[in-house]
């Protein structure tokens, strides 16, 4: 899928939180149409990592460019930059006082200025790709987290971004609502969307990730083929983490 | 053991007279029983409890002023105290309350003092609720303005509209000027304080402060640089003693004792000692009011 | 009792001039309120600063004094808060535009102090509001601006309502104090007028007075309380 043109890219990043060094030296690479999971165990940094992206945290040092630009400081040259970055999150935040429709609809009327008769047709056909078209009308807390989940996906896909942020997207959800979210992530996956994705969905990183970054202590460790990186993980830490998660 | 008992009583009558003729000329004739009343009066009531509780101002300079001695000084205290010496109690068995405007007929009503001399004009309106003995001053309300300011010469000369009057919230002085002014809302400035109201006038916020001449002497007597008084009194503001209404003996017994000084010289030597000091002129006694 | 029939007038004067100093300081405080709010959640340091800085000050000084500087700083800075004489609402509020300044002094003395509380009110709101929703809406690429208007102001408004009517009725009973700062005729002073000067006995007064605040403050609360409700009905 990659077309091997980097898209995002990360060049010794570094970030504290107080004391706390939460990114350690980080360099990323990310191309254009490539699925990059990112794993780790709790508290190694991949969060935030993936936060950075979308400048959410801003970091302490190091460069971070964005289809070759690098990523502006807090103003409205950073929020045009945003509305090309999706962000999926792990307790969805989809707007509690707005309804589905008008979640999707904010975006592309707001900042992007489309007509809220096209963001609307567009926000429809969103929401019937991610299975909850006969949603649109409800408000969020009469959905399930599910449901609430595909809802922020297709708010995140109005705004026709270039990449789409990940962040623990099923961490929140009921066991049996996981494969819902997961099927629409693989789909998107295939058709060549740019994703960096925060999971412990092991399944997901083996199938559909073109790589597989493993972070511990804030260090991305390892950076490798999904393959690969299952069969044979070259740190101690990554052997360690693999035999906690596979083993249950 | 009676006979024990009755010795140690005559003892210590024997040193409380000791005591009071020690008190030297102020408290001559003081002491329970010194002097005679009719049985039931309040005169009588106070003389045996030998205190009294007395209602004044801690804030007028002239009148009552709270100062560094901790106790109210002025020409009402001294009044109030020719008054105690008459009714044979020493002065230091006097509670001094203070007794703002706004709480004096209720002070006399409800009998958290025996009597209230504050700079307490006479009116009828009081006159439903409490009774004045006196008066013992007649003061007016008079008008001070910037010492170069020659455009006001009197109450009159607030009708056009333009000049602007400052005044503390709640008293008579204040109720008065509104109706020489045209418009209430653009010409009349309340503060809470004479001193509010004072560098207002310095500023040049308002033309002039009015209230009772006594108390514009005060400030004048402070600042004759800046401020001068425009014209004369225009209204009379006859200070009295309150008392409980009902209390017709007591009211008489006050009256008697002001003509009594009067006539004694001691009401001119109070005045000369207090709020003459500003500067003001006594005049003649006015007439005590027997209504 | 007779005074409350006798001096009616002085009554329903001194309430209609509480009312519409309390109308305009009300408007002027949720106004400035606001924007020293928005100031103090606002992604620029200095920004923040200033209105973190605003809140500090007259949150935590007392309004005598506040009033104090507007009587007696504000004419000595030469200024007669002419700016307030604003064309058309001086119609119908008639000492906004006299010539006299201590009604439009009183009127800045109370905004500047109640909007400190307005903005602690405001933002109270806002911090109810779960930082997620903040964050979506930047992500969406929304300007702060944008997301303040679209997606935490209306959702802060219900945390906020409460605390924000007990800012108007504390600002409402605070108002008692413009009559000992140079504007007269407010309903505190009636009570002082009617009592100190006119020598009518202070209970019936004080009931008159009292009966005065609560016709603002009572139907103020019961609106909030229904807005509250109505707002719950709304999620």
């Amino acid at each position: 899928m990659s077309t091997g043109e980097p898209l995002i890219v990360l060049e010794a990043v570094n970030k504290w939180f107080g004391p706390l060094h939460v990114l350690h030296d980080v360099s990323l690479s990310v191309g254009k149409g490539e699925v990059v999971v990112v794993i780790g165990p709790s508290g190694s940094g991949k969060s935030t990592l993936c936060r950075t992206i979308n400048r959410l945290e801003p970091i302490d040092s190091g460069t971070i460019t964005f289809d070759g630009r690098p990523l502006p400081a807090e103003g409205k040259a950073l929020a045009r930059l945003r509305s090309e970055v999706g962000m999926v999150f792990q307790s969805f935040n989809l707007f509690a006082h707005k309804t589905i429709l008008e979640n999707v609809t904010l975006g592309p009327v707001k900042v992007r200025k489309e007509k809220p008769a096209a963001a609307r047709e567009r926000a429809l056909a969103l929401l019937d790709r991610v299975g909850i078209a006969n949603q649109a009308e409800k408000y969020p807390a009469q959905l399930s987290g599910g449901q609430q989940q595909r809802a922020a996906i297709a708010r995140a896909l109005a705004m026709q971004p270039k990449a789409l942020l990940f962040d623990e997207p099923t961490s929140a959800l009921d066991p049996e609502m996981v494969g819902e979210v997961l099927d629409v992530m693989t789909s998107l996956a295939r058709e060549g969307m740019t994703m960096v994705v925060v999971t412990h969905e092991m399944g997901f990183a083996r199938h559909a990730a073109n790589r597989v970054i493993f972070m511990a202590d804030g260090q991305l460790v390892e950076d490798a083929p999904p393959a690969e990186f299952f069969a044979n993980p070259r740190s101690e830490r990554a052997r360690d983490f693999l035999s906690k998660i596979l083993t249950h | 053991m009676r006979i024990k008992r009755v010795a140690a009583l005559a003892v210590a009558a024997a040193l409380s007279v000791g005591l009071a003729a020690c008190g030297g000329d102020s408290d001559e004739g003081t002491g329970a029983g010194s002097k005679s009343f009719a049985a039931g009066s309040t005169m009588e009531k106070l003389n045996k409890a030998q205190k009294i509780k007395i209602g004044t101002k801690f804030d007028q300079p002239g009148f009552g002023l709270k100062g560094l001695s901790g106790k109210p000084e002025g020409f009402d205290v001294e009044i109030a105290k020719i008054i105690v010496k008459e009714l044979g109690i020493p002065e230091d068995k006097i509670e001094w309350v203070e007794t703002p405007s706004k709480v004096r007929e209720d002070s006399i009503v409800n009998g958290t003092v025996d009597l209230v001399a504050a700079t307490y004009t006479i009116n009828d309106k009081r006159k439903e609720r409490i009774a004045f003995a006196g008066p013992y001053y007649e003061a007016g309300q008079n008008i001070m303005v910037r010492k170069d300011d020659s455009s006001i010469t009197g109450p009159d000369s607030f009708k056009d509209g333009t000049k602007k009057v400052c005044s503390v919230v709640g008293s008579t002085p204040l109720e008065e000027i509104k109706k020489h002014v045209k418009d209430v809302a653009t010409q009349v400035v309340p503060f809470d304080t004479y001193d509010k109201c004072r560098d207002a006038l310095k500023q040049g916020q308002v033309d002039a402060v009015t209230t009772d001449n006594v108390i514009l002497l005060g400030y004048i007597a402070k600042d004759e640089a800046s401020f001068k008084m425009a014209g004369d009194n225009f209204t009379k503001e006859p200070y009295g003693i309150g008392v409980k209404k009902e209390d017709a003996a007591f009211r008489t017994f006050i009256n008697d004792t002001l003509e009594k000084a009067f006539a004694d010289g001691s009401w001119k030597k109070a005045w000369d000692n207090t709020a003459g000091k500003f500067g003001a002129t006594l005049g003649n006694p006015p007439t005590v009011n027997r209504y | 009792m007779n005074v409350l029939i006798d001096r009616f007038d002085v009554f329903a004067g001194g309430f209609w001039l509480t009312f519409q100093i309390c109308l305009l300081a009300a408007i002027g405080a949720l106004i400035l309120g606001a924007v020293v709010a928005v100031l103090r959640i606002s992604p620029v340091p200095p920004l923040r600063a200033v209105g973190t800085a605003y809140v500090t000050v007259f949150r935590n000084m007392p309004l005598t004094v506040v009033m104090f500087f507007a009587a007696f700083g504000l004419p000595a800075l030469g200024s007669n808060a002419d700016f307030l004489r604003i064309p058309l609402l001086d119609q119908v509020f008639s000492r906004l535009g006299a010539d006299l300044p201590y009604f439009r002094f009183a009127l800045i003395a109370l905004v500047l102090y109640t909007a400190a509380f307005v903005c602690e009110a405001l933002r109270s709101g806002v911090n109810a509001v779960p930082p997620g929703q903040a964050e979506a809406a930047r992500s969406l690429g929304l300007t702060f601006g944008q997301n303040l208007r679209h997606v935490v102001l209306p959702q802060s408004w219900k945390a906020s309502v409460v605390p924000l009517g007990s800012v108007i009725i504390a600002m409402i009973k605070n108002s008692a104090l413009v009559g000992f700062f140079g504007v007269a005729g407010d309903l505190s002073q009636s009570a002082d007028q009617l009592t100190s000067a006119e020598g009518y006995a202070f209970i019936p007064v004080a009931i008159g007075i009292s009966i005065g605040y609560l016709i603002m403050t009572v139907p103020l609360g019961a609106l909030l309380d229904r807005l509250e409700k109505r707002q719950a009905v709304a999620r």
